[in-house]
């Protein structure tokens, strides 16, 4: 899933390569995803020589990102509207895990059924 | 029917425990769904309709009557509440008290689950102490989230039920238990 969560290598910028792979494209008209685009009003703090700057652009995304610069690694989370429509809408999130046996399962496969979600640990 | 989803990567662990279960048990080792519903501790239920809509956001609810004695919760009266849903409908929670009785994540609890996913994938390609810096750095940015705090724990060789679990629900306590979910349900 393109929103979901990404780890990748960054001390805070990131390649157009990158960004497609957290489904996103710079166009002329703005960072696209399939036929939805989000305006960049100030793309010079977006693209620079080094690349995409990855804090404009989760801003612009709405997600959330850490950057670990010393081990060259980020976090970017999912968009933060995704959780806000739970809380403030009800809306439950979409999300595809794996299950035991190495499938994955999401909340979508059991469409049309009341569905009893159950968060639990071994900690 | 049921989902349930282990906040966890102990693979085997949670093997153990889904032992005969029927339904699908999903392994969430990167906290997945801590940020998609702003979940704060386990155990963590939630109600979902038919259609996508959540009925009984992130409630404290339990299978058993195991940890009653501390909790002082009793799961029978949960279990009731769960058939009553199933069979009519009734969460026993309107729309208007459902939505917005969970707190949203803040800025902090939300980049400590960025740091978290960062630990662990340090801890993979071998950089340990990039890895503590990253769980130390969540620990400082939700100190009071047991999916944070307590899920470290036997990542960095602590026990997630000794004395360092104590110590935490202390500090929780004094802190006025907090919990991103419904109360008194």
């Amino acid at each position: 899933m393109p929103n979901d969560t990404a780890v990748l290598e960054s001390t805070g910028t990131i390649t157009e390569a990158q960004l497609a792979d957290l489904g996103w494209t710079l166009k002329p008209e703005g960072l696209c995803q399939d036929d939805t685009c989000v305006l960049v009003p100030d793309r010079a703090a977006l693209v620079g020589d080094a690349g995409l700057d990855l804090a404009v652009l989760a801003d612009l995304l709405d997600r959330p990102v850490a950057v670990d610069t010393e081990a060259g690694l980020a976090a970017v989370g999912a968009p933060r509207s995704v959780r806000r429509g739970a809380v403030d809408e009800l809306r439950a999130p979409e999300f595809a895990l794996p299950d035991l046996d190495g499938g994955l399962t999401a909340l979508s496969d059991h469409r049309s059924k009341k569905r009893l979600l159950v968060a639990f640990s071994s900690w | 029917m049921v989902i349930a989803v282990a906040i966890d990567e102990n693979v085997e662990k949670i093997r153990e425990l889904a032992d005969g279960i029927t339904y699908p048990v999903l392994i969430d080792a990167d906290h997945v769904l801590t940020e998609l519903y702003a979940i704060s501790n386990v155990p963590t239920v939630v109600m979902i309709d038919e259609d996508d809509r959540i009925s009984m956001p992130n409630w404290n609810a339990y299978g058993t009557d195991m940890f009653k004695d501390f909790t002082g919760i009793d799961s029978n009266q949960q279990h009731d509440r769960i058939r009553r849903w199933v069979r009519e409908g009734d969460a026993g929670m309107s729309s208007e008290d459902a939505a917005g009785a969970v707190d949203d994540l803040s800025s902090d609890e939300e980049a400590a689950r960025l740091h978290f996913r960062l630990a662990t994938a340090l801890r993979d390609r071998g950089d340990q102490a990039g890895c503590d810096r990253n769980f130390d750095r969540a620990a400082e940015l939700a100190p009071h989230d047991w999916t944070i705090r307590r899920a470290m724990m036997p990542l960095r060789g602590g026990d997630p039920f000794g004395q360092e679990f104590f110590d935490l629900y202390e500090e929780w306590q004094e802190q006025g238990m907090p919990y991103h979910g419904v109360r008194g349900y």
